[in-house]
């Protein structure tokens, strides 16, 4: 082989390995998108379905639709959900908005005294942080289950099947966020803040008016992955959401999966529209997540 | 006492580790008053605590003990802003967000002075330094001199008493490094305001300083202005701190010989001797047989015969490098190596035997006991 031919043929394998890539992850995507468009609920055996049929995402959408019951006579009903769909979706992004903006809160306060503050105990608090945050959220179930049981005793918006009692729990998540923002605090030269100091202004305008200016790439980053993970969680929010009309996304997609009869495609189509805020979101905070922002103040 | 001055008193800095256990003294115990309008040069090699005695001047450190007055008031419990000082860093330290009017801006801002006098001041201080056609840009759009000058107007619109200045030179080129040079003294002329000014590089110390103090280990070696300093180093330390090529030190003993007293250099053979004749002879007569340095700077290595008291040493080219109106020229003399600075465009060449002149006259003589220079 010559050495063009060398270079074509191992193009050709890297690029064979990375479109089957691509179509291992795009494939059970189309196969979603297509179960919300086919006739029926049934788990999707073709990727084309037979017949587009808009029912899934009209009853989604909250739309009322005619169903045939019984194909031999042509009999139809009309069939509209119980509680519509779109208000899950809208519990989703407003609990999801919430907690990811009360983490930012959070974890970027924190990270700064982390970074920048010197106390007794910062370096074990640190560590115990990063053990805490090996545990997944779901192992304390229970007593999340038990802290608001008993404090709905006392403030009926905090207890059990409240979209706050929700948030309080997945603000508890910061912890890995607190390292990530702590991380990138850490690259920001202290001189930056010095020189505000000298130039009067305090640890509060330091923090408010130069570092989370700098910052804003990681509080980006933070806010996407807060959000994904809000909008997709499924266990907390299962235990603590009880009546139908407070559920998530997930909770409700999930109360299609009936133990007798698995509605697919309504799960489907729920699933396609919880991509759509995520995808928003992604777009808006992705043209912060750049580089170079502090580019210019230091020499490094 | 007049506002500008600055009064550093037994200050000591223990840097502690979180629990408040210490670690390390980065200042021992100095003293230094600074006139009204001094500019005074703190230098030293790095970690001998030169930058931590500015930061505490500044009030980005904590004393640990000690006093720093500014115009005859104790600053120690005052924040920086209220000390009357504005500083330049070595990275510049600027707001990467903000535009250059912002940046120069910003403390004015925050003292909440009115609008006008703002873009008046930030206005007539940016055409000063050359600044006033790029107010709108950001600091990534400036070179890096450019950018350092927007440093040197962020703290000139402050208009402090005092102005520190922490290496603020080491980051640019060495061309734009002599321009800011020039320039910060300029600046030091018009506006008369006290400047002190860290830096490692002698050369500035030398150039800009009306007084230079040198530090090592955490403590003071000498404070005395730049040719002072040069002629009559106090210790070893400074002798061989100030001046570049360094002075020539060599290691020997004080021996009487014949009635007269000679430093003979310490060697297994060859070693160097010279008559210690006048001022000489009666400041080593205290160390006869004891260890002492002897010290001569290049420049007092001739190749002419001088009038005066002139040893001749014997020697051979290890390397000369011609710099035009001069020659620095490495010499293998007795057991070491002696630079010498020789005038003149003789083109020197290695291995060329060459009879220098040692000008007795500009002799330092140290006590290698002490390393403290003698008197």
């Amino acid at each position: 082989m010559t050495a063009t031919q060398k270079s074509y043929a191992r193009k050709a394998a890297a690029h064979g390995f990375l479109i089957c890539f691509v179509i291992v992850i795009l494939v059970p995507f189309a196969m979603v998108i297509s179960a919300s468009l086919r006739q029926g609920n049934f788990a999707p055996s073709r990727l084309l379905p037979d017949k587009v049929s808009l029912d899934h995402w009209k009853f989604v959408l909250g739309i009322p639709y005619q169903e045939v019951v019984n194909p031999a006579t042509g009999q139809t009903r009309m069939v509209k959900a119980d509680t519509p769909p779109l208000r899950w979706f809208w519990n989703s992004i407003k609990i999801s908005l919430l907690s990811s903006a009360g983490i930012i809160f959070l974890s970027g306060t924190s990270a700064y005294a982390f970074a920048r503050l010197r106390f007794k105990f910062r370096s074990a608090t640190l560590s115990a942080l990063l053990i805490l945050q090996m545990f997944p959220m779901v192992l304390s179930l229970v007593a999340f289950y038990v802290i608001l049981d008993f404090a709905g005793q006392y403030a009926r918006w905090l207890g059990l099947n409240t979209h706050t009692g929700l948030i309080m729990i997945y603000l508890g998540g910061i912890s890995n966020y607190i390292w990530m923002i702590k991380g990138y605090f850490e690259t920001i030269p202290a001189s930056m803040e010095e020189s505000a100091r000298i130039d009067g202004a305090s640890q509060f305008q330091t923090f408010v008016r130069i570092l989370l200016p700098i910052s804003l790439p990681i509080f980006a980053v933070v806010f996407i992955l807060s959000f994904i993970s809000y909008m997709s969680e499924y266990p907390v929010a299962s235990v603590v959401l009880q009546s139908s009309e407070n559920w998530t996304l997930a909770v409700g997609a999930n109360s299609f999966l009936y133990e007798q009869e698995k509605l697919w495609g309504r799960f489907a189509a729920l699933a396609v529209l919880s991509g759509v805020p995520i995808t928003v979101v992604f777009l808006l905070c992705q043209k912060f997540v750049i580089g170079g922002l502090t580019s210019g103040g230091v020499k490094e | 006492m007049s506002e500008g001055s600055v009064e550093i008193k037994e200050l000591v800095k223990t840097y502690t580790d979180d629990r408040g256990r210490p670690t390390f003294t980065a200042v021992k115990n100095i003293s230094l008053p600074i006139q009204d309008g001094e500019f005074m040069v703190l230098v030293g090699p790095s970690g001998c605590g030169k930058s931590t005695t500015l930061r505490m001047v500044a009030g980005l450190e904590k004393i640990t003990s000690g006093t720093i007055s500014i115009g005859g008031r104790v600053v120690n419990e005052l924040e920086p802003k209220d000390r009357g000082i504005a500083m330049v860093f070595q990275n510049y330290a600027l707001y990467p967000h903000m535009t250059i009017f912002n940046n120069m801006a910003f403390g004015l801002q925050l003292a909440k002075k009115k609008r006008d006098f703002i873009s008046d001041t930030v206005g007539r201080t940016s055409k000063a330094l050359g600044l006033d056609h790029m107010l709108e840009r950001k600091p990534h759009a400036l070179s890096g001199g450019q950018r350092q000058r927007v440093a040197l107007g962020r703290a000139i619109v402050r208009s402090p008493k005092v102005f520190l200045f922490d290496e603020p030179l080491s980051n640019l080129d060495a061309k734009m490094r002599v321009q800011m040079r020039s320039e910060i003294s300029k600046l030091h002329a018009q506006l008369g305001s006290t400047m002190i000014y860290v830096t490692h590089d002698q050369v500035e110390a030398m150039t800009m300083g009306d007084r230079i103090c040198v530090m090592r280990d955490g403590l003071i070696m000498q404070v005395a202005d730049p040719l002072t300093l040069y002629r009559q180093p106090e210790n070893l330390f400074v002798a061989g701190f100030i001046g570049s090529p360094p002075m020539n030190l060599l290691k020997g003993k004080v021996q009487r010989r014949d009635g007269g007293l000679f430093f003979v250099e310490t060697a297994e053979k060859n070693g160097l001797t010279f008559p210690l004749q006048g001022r000489l002879e009666s400041l080593a007569g205290k160390f006869v047989d004891k260890d002492i340095v002897f010290g001569i700077r290049p420049e007092h290595l001739s190749d002419e015969i001088k009038d005066g008291a002139a040893a001749p040493i014997t020697s051979t080219v290890e390397i000369a490098e011609p710099m035009g109106s001069e020659s620095l020229v490495y010499l293998k003399a007795g057991t070491g190596n002696l630079i010498a600075r020789i005038h003149g465009e003789h083109l020197y060449h290695l291995g060329e035997q060459v009879t220098v002149q040692l000008n007795m006259d500009k002799v330092n003589l140290f006590d290698a006991a002490t390393e403290n220079v003698i008197r």
